[in-house]
């Protein structure tokens, strides 16, 4: 156990203090951020306006609050994947130093080994992710809060699983790789992909119906909507209770993904849960295997 | 052989086999390495020397034969093999953003050392080392030297009995190797350290206690630096002073150095011949015999150099 906890906070603490990969893993999230800085903000905006009547009156605070929840939806979406995938990068950056065979030579099990890698990467996305969620509430505290304690702890639910979700993608796939051209590439790939198949940049309604079809093959656009469910709640209650037609509530929650659809079939939240939590177990029974496989091979996957 | 049927033995190994796809990296390798001994594994980039460390230490399986740490199989995968060795890899494998206490506190911890254990280690160490004004430094901030001194510290924290030093002075300062030398004979000395070395430096190779040395995953010669100096390598005389026409009258193969001519002879007897019979040639010269790397020469037909062999 102690040799596990010494691994896990070695990985973490390395993570933190990796420059390179630290700021690697708030890429994505900066662009979005830049993104809503520059025109996202007024796209939102103009989406959520565009569903109601011409004349219809809504409430500055309303609308902040819509376009804030959608924001830190998104935000929370793509830092839950790409935060592990940069955080995981010390197991390949281990193999590709050669600092893997210092742990190998010393009286340690592979497993620890792996569970080690995947219990840090997952500590050090939540703490990420937790400080973005906990900036996100403030700035909704300040633009507009309609949440209640219910949406945020579904929102905490949330994190946690697309988290766990993100951290077992990215042990498999970072599994295969051995070298930092290799980690370059795949971390190059997902920051710069994992916010538009996510729906974070733009909504996923927006896209054509094919794409819309395959994105609904991926878990990680449920995680999507679920966060976006929840941040969202408070608005629609609001807007239920200001007597809004539910028919344009409902094209609203289409807009901005709120409601997925698995080949027109809408995709309840219960469903949408269970998607998650089976890919997550799936994933990491997958990891498991590939780890007995590496124990078995009886050396380290790494370049000679 | 007597080596192979000592009680004093280390490390035995038996017909080791290992080959990768159709490379032969290892073949019908046999050899033992006695306690407390300074070791010196020797070949050329590619000769097999990295891939039966890797068996040794039990990172990479082998194909066929045996290899026995202190007593112990390494097939039995018992941790205790583990805890016998210290490594000091050919490059730094420590944590370059880590300070250099986290490095041996984490390294530390997978031998189970922790609290006041890793503290008492630590300032011994120190007291070897001269490591405590680093502990706060990132290892990645330290000097190729410093940075040495810290991969031995990481590889001495357990208390090793043997210690692999693969190509451990490679780039290093004259006065840094000095230093690691001082302290691996201490602990040699102190605690009956067994050291398992691999170098480019010839020099270093010649303190050895017993040397190996392998080819194309074969062993090609061994025995202790004079049982090969005398077996391989003649004498040579170094004749200053005299022109090239005179040399070339001897009828023997020479070399042209810097100040004058190398001769190689069989032996000291027949340079002692050779100096009596032209005294007129030999007015200024030294007479030595062959080195480490003229055994290496002549027994792979390879110069080993830093990091590459030339043919």
């Amino acid at each position: 156990m102690n040799k596990f906890l010494a691994q896990t906070k070695r990985n973490i603490k390395l993570f933190f203090k990796d420059k390179g990969m630290f700021f690697a893993s708030l890429i994505t999230p900066i662009i979005l951020l830049v993104l809503y800085a520059t025109f996202l903000s007024r796209v939102y905006k103009e989406s959520f306006l565009m569903g109601f009547p011409e004349g219809v009156e809504m409430p500055d605070k309303l609308i902040n609050g819509f376009v804030g929840g959608e924001l830190i939806s998104a935000l929370l979406a793509v830092c839950c994947i790409t935060v592990a995938f940069s955080s995981n990068m010390v197991m390949v950056q281990d193999k590709a130093k050669g600092v893997i065979h210092d742990f190998l030579i010393a009286p340690v099990k592979k497993s620890t080994l792996a569970i080690s890698y995947y219990v840090s990467t997952l500590i050090s996305t939540l703490l990420i992710c937790f400080l973005a969620l906990l900036l996100g509430l403030i700035y909704l505290a300040c633009t507009g809060w309609y949440m209640s304690a219910g949406d945020v702890f579904l929102v905490i639910l949330d994190v946690i699983l697309l988290s766990l979700f993100g951290t077992a993608l990215s042990a498999i796939v970072n599994h295969f790789l051995s070298s930092q051209g290799q980690m370059s590439a795949v971390g190059t790939i997902v920051s710069a992909g994992y916010g538009f198949i996510c729906g974070a940049y733009m909504p996923i309604s927006q896209y054509g119906k094919g794409l819309q079809n395959a994105l609904s093959f991926l878990p990680g656009t449920y995680g999507t909507s679920l966060i976006r469910n929840h941040s969202l709640n408070g608005i629609f209650r609001e807007l239920e209770d200001m007597g809004a037609d539910s028919l344009v509530i409902d094209k609203v929650r289409d807009s901005v993904d709120c409601n997925i659809y698995f080949f027109d079939n809408k995709v309840s939240t219960g469903a949408m849960f269970g998607v998650l939590i089976g890919s997550i177990v799936l994933l990491v029974a997958v990891y498991i295997l590939l780890n007995v496989n590496w124990k078995r091979s009886g050396k380290a996957s790494v370049k000679k | 052989m007597e080596r192979e049927n000592s009680k004093d033995n280390i490390i035995e190994i038996s017909h080791l086999y290992k080959s990768f796809k159709d490379v032969k990296a290892v073949c019908d390798l046999s050899f033992c390495v006695k306690k407390g001994e300074l070791f010196a594994f020797l070949g050329v980039n590619g000769a097999g020397k990295s891939t039966t460390i890797s068996i040794i230490c039990n990172r990479l399986r082998k194909d066929g034969g045996s290899v026995i740490i202190n007593g112990e199989d390494i097939d039995r995968r018992d941790f205790s093999t583990k805890k016998d060795l210290g490594v000091v890899f050919q490059n730094s494998v420590l944590d370059k953003a880590l300070s250099v206490k986290d490095n041996l506190l984490s390294r530390a911890a997978l031998y189970g050392i922790k609290g006041k254990e890793f503290d008492e280690r630590l300032a011994r160490l120190d007291s070897l080392l001269d490591i405590s004004p680093l502990l706060k430094r990132a290892v990645g901030k330290l000097s190729g030297g410093q940075r040495r001194r810290v991969d031995i510290a990481r590889a001495l924290l357990h208390s090793p009995k043997i210690l692999i030093l693969d190509e451990p002075t490679t780039g290093l300062d004259p006065q840094t190797r000095k230093t690691l030398w001082k302290v691996i004979s201490e602990l040699r000395e102190s605690d009956g350290l067994t050291v398992f070395l691999t170098t480019h430096y010839m020099e270093e190779a010649a303190e050895a206690d017993y040397v190996v040395i392998i080819d194309s995953g074969k062993i090609v010669a061994e025995g202790t630096p004079l049982e090969l100096k005398n077996k391989y390598t003649g004498d040579f005389i170094t004749i200053y002073g005299s022109d090239e026409e005179k040399i070339k009258s001897l009828e023997l193969p020479y070399e042209k150095i810097a100040d004058g001519y190398r001769i190689g002879v069989p032996d000291t007897k027949k340079a002692t011949e050779l100096i009596v019979r032209y005294p007129d040639i030999f007015d200024d010269y030294e007479v030595v015999k062959g080195k480490m790397d003229d055994v290496f020469l002549s027994v792979t037909g390879k110069k080993l150099t830093g990091g590459n062999a030339d043919e």
